[in-house]
């Protein structure tokens, strides 16, 4: 903490800043949060803002939000939103709402920027730990991202889901692995997938612990947090039914992500695989297509088993490419975390091509969409196609992060190597 | 395998490998450019042909002739008599005759304001239910009061009210018709159609009373010559370069050029011998509109709503008469009232180079492509070249044994250059501003100071940089990689909506690419001089001064599109074009690493 004024005034500063930012954006360009929410890079079918509107009409008129099959998200956001007074009339309650989600996110991102621990974990210290950016940057480049900004003036509800993984992961660097076992679950809760990160982020609170109440075994510690993750899930569950009166949420909201039945198109690789499949193939790749997305948790959490937070940052990474229903709010909170990795920087080798292309397939993406959609001229084989450039992108830059990551734990065993050309066998 | 890749990633190092670029990104820009004069070849091109099946144009026989000509003479003469009159005075007098024939008629109010003018008015349309359908669909029949020349469409109005009047006889129409007649060929069509499609502003254009299906195409006929003519000009630019399907106009050359046997002209070629300096001609004219991205008719406004539109004018002196061109529509609404589906077998990306001749996006796109690649090929090679050690030639001798040295990267200054690119793009926003809202006297005294600032401006900000930051060679360098990559993506992005636009810019802004700072004053000069001979206001002005144009008629027309039919070619020329030569500007009169040099020479003294 170098001199706490300066820090808080700037700290103010930076969220003054975002908020005038968004609200500006909100005030003087009305149309542009409606015509954002509509936009399918933004707002998919478990995420939109427009189906979230639709679910609490059913809601306040006493009927189930999920008849009709348009609503596919979690219940607890009907008596959250139906606190606030109706989006239409008074949206700007709803804007504060979202700025605020987004200030929070940023703030649980800033302590772990300023944990240090993507430069020296428990059982890693990376020699380059020195070359790092403050919380305070890391937190402006979250802010400013405009993958953010698009999210949160589309309002989708992904970035209650991105709030709750960083608060999470911020709550295991801090040393508080009970509150970061109920932020995962309230983020496991929403959007599901968040489980699939249980392994690393237990690891995480592992190594993390306070020393004087340490627990010395990794397998004892799990026993002990994973059941606190499934009785907060049992829990919210519980009030889910309470408050929509039948367990019907469970198969409308992850029974639909996991079997993919709304097929409209997104920023994803899944959509469109399905909608050529034949229905007899489709369990079976269905299957394939989870197991897939499941597999990587195991193997990365055993490789880099000494940088949980690496882990942690390489699935969100995996998961904004390969996830049923991805959007730019994924890519944004992976694109959050990789500036806390600038001391391995240097060591990537891609890059510019990595920023090309994705600016490149940010730009042809909508370009694409307004040809198959609109003009007519082109077909659903021109967005997929700038998809599946789009999902190129972040796996490179995935790819060449954990290149570089594991580049910098090997010049620690093998210094004499360091800055040499190496070769893939 | 292995072995193979060692070898690339050693000539990776090689440096003779970075000489290459800019020689590759020249020829990109030179292919590309050939690439187009290929075109018109045969080798190239392509006949065109009807696509859907559906249409079969000209398989009818029409019937529009003999007695309907006297009720054309009565509807002539009662159109005759209505010139000079107020537009409300048109419409109630229209309205009457339209309405006699039995047909729904309503009205529509719009006022839009641009260039500080107002256009406003009232549509009076029409629509003629179909005895076999269940209004679903509708053709739409325009004709406005007055072309985009604003000369009285003395005969396209009678034609389409004796048409209505004959359709109305009709029974086998499975389609709606809809006899538009607007007060204007650009405003009153595009009010119309947004309101069609519930897209509009409601303050400014009201909503329709009566509504029909889904339109299917569009015929707007535009008919002010007085005597016989010989053959139809088919007017196809949509706004914003977009293009109707080419069935569509297939269709018209079929039924025009081979059924009435009158011919047909595209481009205001007049006379076509399908030779190659013709077929150039019309493709370069046709690339022009599309680029300039205007409403050239009626039919314009349509487009985007993926209404395949057209306008027939008829031209020329011959022996066809207005019951000839009566015919040519009649027959063009037969086969539109066959399609089963919107057209959509056929192209809506060519190129065309004669009636029945055309290329197709994927033998012209690559042109575009190429010229697009040049930049960002630029970019990637300044980004390499800005990441390696700045060695002295003094020192290579000694770094020659140590193999590892080139690939060592130094660290990249990249706050300087992104704000310098950041701070180009946000200023585009001024002149884009300007240029839409200035009142129209002001706009050629707003032109020729813009044109001053704009030729001082860079030489200020460059100086304003190099004191205060005194960028580095690398910093330069980073400017015009991020410059180049944006202007390569956001080329490449629009070769996909409106090729022409990207291709014309994609040529003008080439000279971009060849740009670097260089400590002379003389080269620095000329580089400076050169880039203002391509800045966006001075093409505007060389343009205008050899289709021998008033600037402030252009940038009226070009306001008005914005204002009217929502033409995007201004953000192109401001906010992608502009900011590309800014940021060349800043690179061409840097001055880099100054502070490094005058150091170096007071440690010598």
């Amino acid at each position: 903490m170098d001199g706490g004024k300066v820090t808080v005034g700037r700290t103010a500063a930076l969220y003054a800043g975002v908020a005038v930012l968004r609200l500006a954006i909100f005030t003087l360009l009305p149309d542009l949060p409606d015509l954002l929410t509509g936009r399918v890079e933004i707002s998919t079918p478990v995420t939109s803002f427009k189906r979230l509107q639709e679910g609490l009409f059913l809601y306040n008129h006493n009927v189930s939000p999920y008849d009709g099959g348009v609503y596919h998200q979690a219940p607890l956001f009907l008596p959250l939103f139906s606190l606030l007074p109706n989006a239409l009339s008074y949206p700007i309650f709803t804007y504060f709402l979202y700025i605020a989600i987004d200030l929070l996110s940023a703030s649980a991102l800033w302590k772990i920027a300023d944990s240090g621990e993507a430069g020296s974990s428990a059982l890693f210290t990376s020699p380059r730990r020195e070359r790092r950016w403050n919380g305070f940057i890391i937190a402006a480049i979250f802010l400013f991202n405009p993958f953010t900004v698009a999210t949160c003036l589309g309002r989708s509800t992904s970035v209650f889901t991105t709030c709750a993984i960083l608060h999470a992961i911020a709550k295991a660097v801090s040393g508080a692995p009970f509150s970061a076992m109920v932020a995962l679950s309230f983020a496991s809760y929403l959007s599901m997938y968040p489980l699939l990160l249980l392994p690393p982020l237990v690891l995480l609170c592992f190594d993390r612990q306070r020393p004087e109440r340490a627990n010395k075994s990794v397998v004892s510690f799990a026993a002990s947090h994973v059941p606190v993750v499934f009785g907060v899930l049992g829990l919210l569950f519980g009030m889910s039914y309470l408050i929509t009166g039948s367990w019907e949420f469970l198969p409308s909201t992850y029974g639909v992500q996991l079997t993919l039945s709304d097929l409209t198109p997104n920023v994803g690789l899944w959509w469109y695989f399905f909608i050529e499949m034949f229905d007899s193939f489709r369990s079976f790749f269905l299957a394939v297509f989870w197991l897939h997305l499941s597999c990587y948790v195991g193997g990365l959490s055993i490789r880099i088993r000494r940088q949980p937070l690496v882990v942690l940052t390489l699935l969100l990474g995996i998961f904004a490419i390969f996830k049923p229903y991805p959007s730019i709010s994924d890519t944004s909170l992976f694109l959050a975390m990789v500036p806390l990795y600038r001391h391995v920087f240097p060591l990537m080798r891609y890059s510019f091509v990595i920023a090309a292309v994705i600016m490149y397939a940010s730009f042809l993406g909508p370009a694409f969409y307004y040809l198959w959609i609109y003009a007519g001229s082109g077909n659903a084989n021109f967005f997929y196609a700038i998809t599946l450039v789009w999902g190129l992108g972040q796996s490179l830059l995935v790819c060449d992060l954990m290149f570089a990551v594991l580049r910098d734990e090997w010049e620690l065993e093998r210094p004499e190597m360091a800055g040499k050309e190496i070769r893939q066998i | 395998m292995p072995r193979l890749l060692s070898s690339a990633l050693a000539l990776r190092r090689d440096p003779r490998i970075l000489k290459i670029p800019p020689y590759l990104s020249l020829l990109c820009i030179l292919v590309g450019a050939v690439w187009l004069f290929l075109l018109p070849l045969n080798e190239y091109s392509r006949r065109t042909y009807i696509s859907e099946n559906a249409l079969l144009p000209g398989q009818v026989h029409t019937y529009f002739g003999g007695s309907d000509q006297n009720v054309l003479r009565a509807y002539k003469q009662e159109v005759n008599s209505l010139v000079g009159k107020s537009n409300v005075e048109i419409n109630d007098k229209l309205e009457s005759i339209v309405r006699g024939l039995g047909l729904k008629t309503a009205r529509q109010n719009f006022t839009y304001h641009a260039a500080g003018r107002t256009f406003e008015g009232e549509n009076l349309y029409a629509i003629l239910q179909a005895p076999r359908g269940d209004a679903t669909e509708a053709i739409v029949l325009v004709a406005a009061w007055e072309n985009v020349k604003h000369e009285v469409n003395k005969n396209g109005v009678p034609l389409v009210l004796t048409l209505a009047r004959y359709f109305k006889r009709w029974s086998l129409w499975s389609k709606d018709i809809i006899i538009l007649l607007s007060p204007d060929s650009i405003a009153g069509p595009q009010a119309w159609v947004d309101a069609y499609h519930d897209a509009h502003d409601s303050s400014r254009v009201a909503s329709l009373p009566i509504k029909s299906g889904a339109l299917q195409g569009a015929i707007a006929i535009d008919y002010v010559q007085e005597n016989r003519f010989k053959s139809v000009h088919i007017v196809y630019d949509g706004v914003n370069g977009q293009l109707p399907n080419l069935d569509l106009i297939n269709s018209v050359v079929n039924i025009a050029g081979g059924q009435m046997g009158m011919g047909v002209a595209l481009q205001e070629m007049w006379n076509h011998n399908d030779k190659y300096p013709d077929r150039l001609r019309t493709m370069l004219r046709g690339m022009l509109k599309q680029g300039l991205g205007l409403a050239s008719g009626p039919h314009s406004s349509f487009i985007p709503y993926h209404v395949d539109a057209i306008t027939l004018q008829p031209f020329g002196e011959g022996w066809q008469d207005e019951m000839a061109m009566g015919r040519v529509v009649e027959g063009t609404f037969r086969s539109l009232n066959n399609l089963l589906e919107h057209l959509h077998q056929s192209f809506f990306f060519y190129l065309l180079m004669h009636r029945e001749r055309f290329v197709s996006i994927g033998t012209y796109l690559p042109s575009a492509m190429l010229v697009a690649a040049n930049f960002t090929i630029m970019a990637i090679f300044l980004w390499m070249k800005s990441g390696q050690l700045e060695i002295p030639a003094a020192s290579t001798t000694e770094s020659s044994d140590k193999d590892d040295a080139p690939t060592a990267t130094t660290e990249r200054d990249l706050f300087l250059p992104l704000a310098i690119v950041a701070l180009s793009g946000s200023l585009s926003a001024i002149p884009l501003y300007i240029f839409n809202h200035v009142p129209e006297l002001a706009l050629t005294p707003f032109f020729y100071l813009f044109l001053l600032i704009n030729t001082l401006f860079p030489i200020t900000l460059s100086l304003i940089i190099t004191t205060l930051f005194s960028p580095t060679l690398q910093q330069y360098h980073l400017v015009k990689s991020f410059s180049l990559l944006l202007l390569g993506m956001f080329l490449s992005s629009l070769a996909t909506l409106n090729f022409s636009l990207a291709m014309l810019i994609g040529l003008l802004s080439a000279p971009l690419s060849f740009v670097k700072p260089s400590s002379s004053p003389v080269s620095r000069i000329v580089g400076f001089v050169l880039l203002n001979l391509t800045s966006p206001p001075a093409v505007l002005l060389a343009s205008a001064a050899i289709w021998g144009l008033n600037v402030g008629d252009i940038l009226r027309e070009a306001a008005v599109a914005w204002h009217v039919t929502g033409t995007y070619s201004a953000v192109v020329v401001w906010c992608v074009w502009w900011p590309a030569w800014l940021a060349g500007c800043v690179c061409v009169l840097g001055r880099p690493g100054r502070d490094q040099e005058e150091e170096k020479s007071v440690k010598k003294a």
